[in-house]
Order: structure tokens, then sequence, then C-alpha cells
């Protein structure tokens, strides 16, 4: 059962360098007695967009769970940059935490309500100890770079639309700079031109910076367009 | 209305001491269980004394009690729920079980058990109030955290670098507060009656001090003589303004539901 | 004689006898403090039965509100002018603007109008297995005790419904399979008109394409579908006509095939463009706030074929799905 689990998965990813990237290696995750990833192998190098697909049900959000650093897998073990990372949210430290970023599916759920969108955009920053001016003038720079106009940032979620929201998400996961971004059907939501906006703020940051991109859709067409390779996740044995 | 007998009450209560200065020892043994009139607009008891007056004091009293023990029993509860729902785990259950046990007893015995241990004084019934009531507080808090630990928005708190203490402060307590701060005043009008209930068991305040509870006590043996009013009064004071407090928070409550809210804003 | 049959004749083929919802000049604002939200404005619509039109356009541009204001269903700041007459075959015409609450929740919501939710997980009462609500459903509107367990389990497999998943709760169940549970109560009272608010947001392409395919088949069937979505593939693979809404009014009312293949509003222009199997590129700049919307053509600002004349309001035809918004629609589009 091993095996073609190890194929579909591994394909061309292990041919990567191996000491840098994000990976994951023969992770398996259960929820109570429903198995939802079986040594599960996901390998993330820098500068490339790696498409995850895969039926309802399948893992894809938990393994970017994983990967984000945000759940620690029952067996297997995640490496980043070739080292292996142990435990997961605060038993690492926020340094490593910060080069991984998660864009999930609805950026409501996923921001604070009571926060100003540049609240928003500018709370990582607060959070590891810069300025309260540095961070602002950094969230309103990275503002601009998603097409947030500045009098959006001074409103709260509930007064902007779910497509404005994301773009606030986008600058958020950005604030870091981070190495790897895991978009979660980050653009699922959203009409057509908010998605091919954000998904060229993704693309040029990820040539300015080499980044990796992980990306996890139901659609095709995207997958196809924006994808330099993509991977399919099999249901897990036993479900 | 209620905003109105609430109002009402507590400027009566503030401005007692100024303009109805009461002697709370002084009795009048020639005009026992006078009748409502004029000169005393609810009647006398049995030692004298003005029901209306001692009715004001006594209700300055309770709602002093009230309000102090509530908030002793809001941030007892609120550290357990607190402690509970942010660490977790085993800490959690055992603080569970705790909270499952004491809610098991019959609160009113628990406080009459604590008050026993105690000298009667204003103290030793706040106390008493205040460590039977945090329970539901402990629980609220708890579910709360609970429910907003597995929310994206803290997902992204975490990735973005923030601490335990940034998540608590920033994301968990600001969400938490406005509801313990309802439970609070909910708690209000409980601890009143708790405060009455044990001075009508003699087990609160010293006697001669005007409170509602003393003051129901005391006119129980008039009201076989037809003195109906020395009990009823004090007792119809204290349904007007605890029902007053349960119609504003609650008017409250609906106003900072965040599902209600959210509905309004579309 | 002639000339009346010949009225007639129009009347029947496009007039309000047959159309089973003709929305006229329908507008909703919203007052939120000193600021007024324009989120639909001026909008004229008319659907037949068998007819499946999709509204498009991208969040925040009125479409959602559209749909809750036809059933009713805004909160208490907003102020819904215009008419919205249904006539469904059975039962009286009504004005789902001016009839009152008392009357929608009676006659209307369920019965002629089904709503099929945005979030299914929400609108699902979790104390009742999936059986019991679609058994209620179906009770209360003509079935009997005895018919309904035989009619729940044929819906639940018309929308792909194990008719053993209908006994669990709706917890129990994955977000494709309350989705199709929410449908089939929806689909339960046959109503003449179905909404459909964003049906597929969070599906996978598979369900996608089967809650869709089973619009179609209910249009099919003589019903009429309003499908409201952000999803342009959607609105393309079952939708007869499209209308593509830009800041609170429909700037393009065509044909699906004809708007797909040659775009006449700028707008929807760049909108197919932004596709990613096109040219995957997003319109330029931002649409305006709902708040403080320009006198002219509200697109005119990120449009590149804009002149002075874009500074007067474009018209747009009341009926049919001919119509585009626009003083300067690209060449191909006034073609078709």
């Amino acid at each position: 059962m091993t095996a073609p689990t190890t194929q579909t998965m591994g394909g061309t990813g292990s041919s990567a360098v191996p000491s840098a990237g994000l990976a994951a290696h023969q992770v398996s995750l259960s929820f109570g007695r429903q198995s939802v990833l079986d040594r599960v192998d996901l390998h993330l190098a820098p500068g490339e967009t790696v498409g995850l697909r895969g039926p309802s049900g399948s893992g894809k959000s938990t393994l970017a769970r994983v990967l984000g650093l945000l759940h620690t897998p029952d067996a297997g073990h995640v490496t980043f940059d070739g080292r292996p990372v142990v435990g997961a949210r605060h038993r690492l430290p926020a340094a490593i935490r910060t080069r991984v970023a998660i864009l999930f599916q609805s950026p409501r759920a996923a921001t604070d309500p009571r926060l100003s969108l540049a609240d928003i955009v500018a709370e990582p920053l607060r959070a590891t100890g810069t300025g309260k001016d540095e961070a602002r003038a950094q969230a309103a720079e990275l503002a601009e770079l998603v097409g947030l106009t500045p009098d959006l940032l001074t409103r709260r979620p509930h007064a902007v639309s779910d497509g404005q929201l994301q773009r606030a998400c986008l600058a958020r996961a950005l604030v870091h700079r981070p190495a790897y971004l895991l978009c979660d059907e980050a653009t699922a939501m959203l009409d057509a031109s908010t998605q091919a906006h954000l998904a060229g703020v993704i693309t040029d940051y990820q040539r300015q910076h080499h980044a990796a991109v992980l990306l996890i859709t139901h659609d095709p067409a995207l997958m196809t367009r924006w994808a330099t390779r993509v991977v399919d996740l099999p249901p897990p044995a036993g479900s | 209305m209620a905003a109105a007998v609430l109002t009402t009450a507590i400027a009566a209560c503030l401005l007692a001491p100024l303009l109805w200065p009461l002697d709370q020892s002084a009795v009048d043994l020639a005009g026992t269980r006078l009748a409502p009139s004029w000169a005393h607009l609810a009647g006398t008891d049995e030692l004298g004394r003005d029901v209306a007056h001692r009715s004001l004091y006594g209700l300055r009293v309770s709602l002093l009690v009230g309000a102090v023990a509530a908030l002793v029993a809001t941030v007892i509860g609120g550290l357990v729920g607190a402690v509970a729902g942010t660490v977790g785990g085993r800490v959690d259950r055992v603080l569970m079980r705790i909270v499952d046990t004491i809610a098991a007893l019959p609160h009113l015995l628990l406080g009459i058990f604590i008050v026993a241990m105690l000298r009667p004084s204003l103290g030793a019934v706040i106390l008493s109030i205040g460590l039977t009531h945090w329970l539901s507080t402990a629980r609220i808090v708890r579910s709360e955290l609970l429910s907003l630990r597995t929310r994206p928005f803290i997902d992204a708190a975490v990735s973005g670098g923030a601490s335990r203490i940034r998540v608590l402060t920033r994301h968990l307590l600001p969400h938490v507060l406005p509801r313990l701060a309802l439970a609070t005043t909910l708690m209000v009008p409980h601890a009143v009656w708790h405060e009455t209930a044990l001075s009508f068991l003699g087990l609160g305040l010293p006697p001669h001090l005007a409170s509602i509870g003393n003051m129901i006590n005391d006119g129980q043996r008039s009201l076989l003589t037809g003195a109906w009013w020395s009990s009823i009064v004090p007792g119809l004071v204290l349904v007007a303004v605890t029902l007053a407090l349960a119609v504003l928070t609650d008017r409250w409550r609906d106003r900072l539901d965040p599902r209600v809210r959210a509905e309004l804003n579309l | 004689m002639t000339t009346t049959v010949l009225s007639a004749t129009t009347v029947t083929v496009d007039g309000p006898q047959h159309a089973l919802l003709k929305v006229e000049g329908l507008s909703v604002r919203f007052r939120l403090g000193d600021a007024t939200v324009h989120a639909v404005t001026d909008l004229h619509l008319t659907l037949h039965p068998g007819e499946l039109l999709a509204v498009v356009g991208e969040s925040g541009c009125g479409k959602s509100v559209l749909a809750h204001a036809l059933l009713g269903l805004l909160p208490g700041n907003a102020v819904v002018t215009g008419r919205a007459h249904l006539r469904p075959p059975t039962g009286d015409p009504v004005d789902l603007v001016g009839c009152g609450e008392r009357h929608l929740a009676r006659a209307v919501r369920g019965r002629a109008v089904g709503l099929v939710p945005q979030s299914p997980a929400t609108a699902l009462t979790p104390v009742r297995t999936g059986r019991r609500l679609l058994e209620e459903t179906l009770r209360a509107h003509g079935h009997t005790r005895r018919d309904a367990p035989v009619v729940a389990d044929r819906i639940a497999a018309d929308v792909g419904l194990d008719p053993n998943d209908l006994d669990r709760y709706p917890h129990e169940l994955s977000g494709g399979m309350a989705q199709r549970l929410a449908t089939a109560l929806a689909l339960a009272p046959d109503p003449p008109l179905l909404l459909a608010d964003e049906p597929t947001t969070g599906l996978d392409r598979p369900l996608v394409d089967h809650t869709l395919d089973l619009l179609r088949r209910r249009c099919d069937g003589g019903a009429a579908v309003l499908l409201i979505t952000h999803d342009l593939a959607a609105a393309r693979r079952v939708a007869d006509t499209v209308a593509v809404m830009y800041a609170s009014r429909i700037v393009e009312h065509r044909p699906t095939a004809a708007l797909f293949d040659a775009p006449a509003h700028p707008y929807t222009a760049g909108l197919l463009d932004a596709l990613p199997d096109r040219a995957f590129r997003p319109v330029a700049g931002h649409p305006p706030m709902l708040t403080d919307l320009p006198a002219g053509c509200a697109f005119a600002p990120r449009c590149d074929r804009a002149t002075d004349t874009c500074h007067t309001p474009p018209a747009l035809g009341r009926d049919g799905a001919g119509r585009v918004a626009c003083h300067h629609p690209t060449s191909t589009g006034a073609r078709a």
C-alpha cells in the first residue's frame, strides 16, 4: 500500500535538492478513528508552484496545516530546509513559523472581526516586535501591492467584500517575506478578476524572493495555468 | 421603564445618606406596626421603624453585596475558565470535574456552610456568594476560548509569529471580555437574591442592620398580626429592582451577541 | 380582429402572462450612518419557466442582495423599491417586494420560491436527521404520511444522496452531502422558481458539476432558476442567459454562448480575460464604492474605451437577453 502512495506523491519531487525546501515525509494523521493522511510525502522546492489535487476528504487542507506548522502529524515528520521540525504551533520558535504562511479559503473566518484591515496586515509584524510606525508603513506598502486603497484599510472586515478581505489576508501572509506560501483554496470564493490579480501578486513575489507555493484548488483551469507541477493526493487507505 | 426603575433605585441609594440619614439602631416603641400613611409611606415594623426608609437602606446593602459578590465570582470564574480554556488537556479535565462537583451541590447549602465557618459580616456574605456563583462564568469563559482557539484567525496569528501571550491578550481576551462583563451583570440579581436568602435565614448580616433579607425575616412575625407591609414592601422593592436589572442586561446581551450584530451588518 | 389576435400573440410571447418572474425597476439601498449603500439599482429582469438565468459579478456587486431581496430576507436598514411580480402556475400572482413578510413566509418562501443556500452547514437544523427534515417538508406541502418516505427516497436519489445517508444528522454529513441535502430540501416542494445563491462554493469539481446539472434538469422539467454565482465556468455550463452585474447594475445580459464568445461590455470582456484558461489578466483598477458611485457609467474610470459620453449613464434595455449598457460596446459584441 505504501508503494503506490510514494509513487504518486514522490513523482518528480524527490528528484529536487533534498536540503532546500519544505517537505512532508511519510506523514500520517487521523482524527479519532478516521484516517485523513496515510504516509504522505510531499516536497516543495524553492521557486516552484506545486498544485495539490485530490477528491474532497482526501486531506489536502490537513496536509497544508501540517506543512504550515499548525498541526503535529501522528507519524512521519516535516523537514524545513533539510532539518526536521519537531512539534508545531507554539512549540516552534516564531522565527521558523513565520517562514511558512497560509492563505485560507474563507478570509472572513481567517481575520479577527475586531481589527481594522490596516491592523490585520500589520499584526504579524507587531507580534514579532516591530515598532508601531514601522509596521504601519510596511503594511501600507503591502496593501498597495495587493490592491487595497487607503480608505479600505481603515475599515473592519464586515465593511468590505470577500475579495477585498482576501487581499488583506494575502498582504498579511507576505508581511514576513515567507519562503513558503500555502494557498488552501484561497481564490475559490473570489471572482475571476480578483483571482487573477492575487495570482499575479503571488507570482511576482515568488519571482523576487524565490519562494515556493503550494496551490490547492478544485479548478482544473487554474491548476493548469498556475502550477509548475501537479501532485495527486489519493484518498487515505481504509477510509 | 426598566431603566427608569433602576436609575431611581441607584440614585436613591447613592443619595440616601445625604437626604435621609438613618440611625440603624433607633427604635420607636410608641409607634409599632403602624399602617402605611403620609408620615410612614410603607408603615412601621414591630419596633416602630419606618419600613420605606429601611427598605431603601436594605436595598443599598443588597446591591452593594450583590455587585461586589458578582465581581468576586467573575474573577474566580474568569481565572478558572481562562486556565482551563487555554492550557487544555489534563488541567482542563481536572478543573471541569471540580466545577461539575461543586455544581452538583445545592449552592444555598454550600453558601450557608461557608458563612457558618466565618463570623456573620458583610465580608462573609460576599465570600459565600462569590465562592458559590463562579461556576457558570468559568464554563462560559472556557467554552468561548475553546471555540475561539480553533478559528482560522487564531491559526493565522500563530503562523504570523504571535506568542501565546500575544494570542491571548490580542485575540482571545478582547472577544471574551464583553461576554464576561455581561455574565457579571447577569449575576448581580442572583447574588442579591442569595444575600437576601442568607439574611432571611438569619445567617447574613447582623440583625440590627437594615438589609432586605433581615427585614423580610423580621416582618414575618408581624404578618400574623395583619401588618403585611413590613415584609411585603421590602420584598416588592427587591423584585422590582432585580427584574429591572435582568431586563436591561437581557437587552444588552441582544445587542452584544456577535451573531445578531453580524446579521445586522449583513 | 386581426390586430387583436396579433397583439394577443405578442403579449403571450414576452408579456407578463407567461413570464414566471418579472422584476421591474428593483432598487435596494442600505442606510449606514450618514452613507447610503447602492446595492441594487434599477434592475429589470424577466424569467420564463424552463429558463436558467445566471447572475455573475465580483463579490460586493449586489448579486447576493438581489437574491435576498426577492425572498424578503434583507436586514432592517434596507430600503427596497420597485416590483417583482411572481406568477406561479398554481396560486395567485404576488409582488415579492410589496406583499409583506406574513404572506412571504406563508405562501412564497419554500412553496413558490425555493432557496438553495450558500452554506448548507448553517442552513440545516442540527437536531433532525435528513430524512425527518425532508419528510416534514414534503408533508407540509401536501404529501401524505405514507407517501412522503417514498418521495423522500426518490428526491434523495435525484440529488445524488444515498438514501442511507438520509438517516444521518447534518453534522455527520460531509460538506458535499450537506449541500445535496440542502438542495433536496429546496427541491422537495417542487417550487416553480429556484434561487441558487452561490450553491457551489467550497465543493470540488465533480460535485459542482453535479449540483449545476441538477439545477439544469429542474429547468428542463419546467421550473425557472436564478443562479447567483461568481464562478463564470459554472454559469457557462448550465445557463441559458447570463446577466453581468457591476456596481449594483446589470451591465450586460445576453445568451450564454454569445456572451462568452463575444462579450459586448468592456467589463464583461475584462472579466472573461481574467479567467485562468484565457489571458489570466485582472481588470485594471478598482470597483467603485457602493456608497459613492459615479454619476455616469460606473465602469468608465477603469475602461480604456471611455470617452466624454460616458459621463452620462448608459441605458440598458428592459427586457430580453440582448441588452448591453455601454456607449461604446466592443465591435464583435455589437454584431452579436
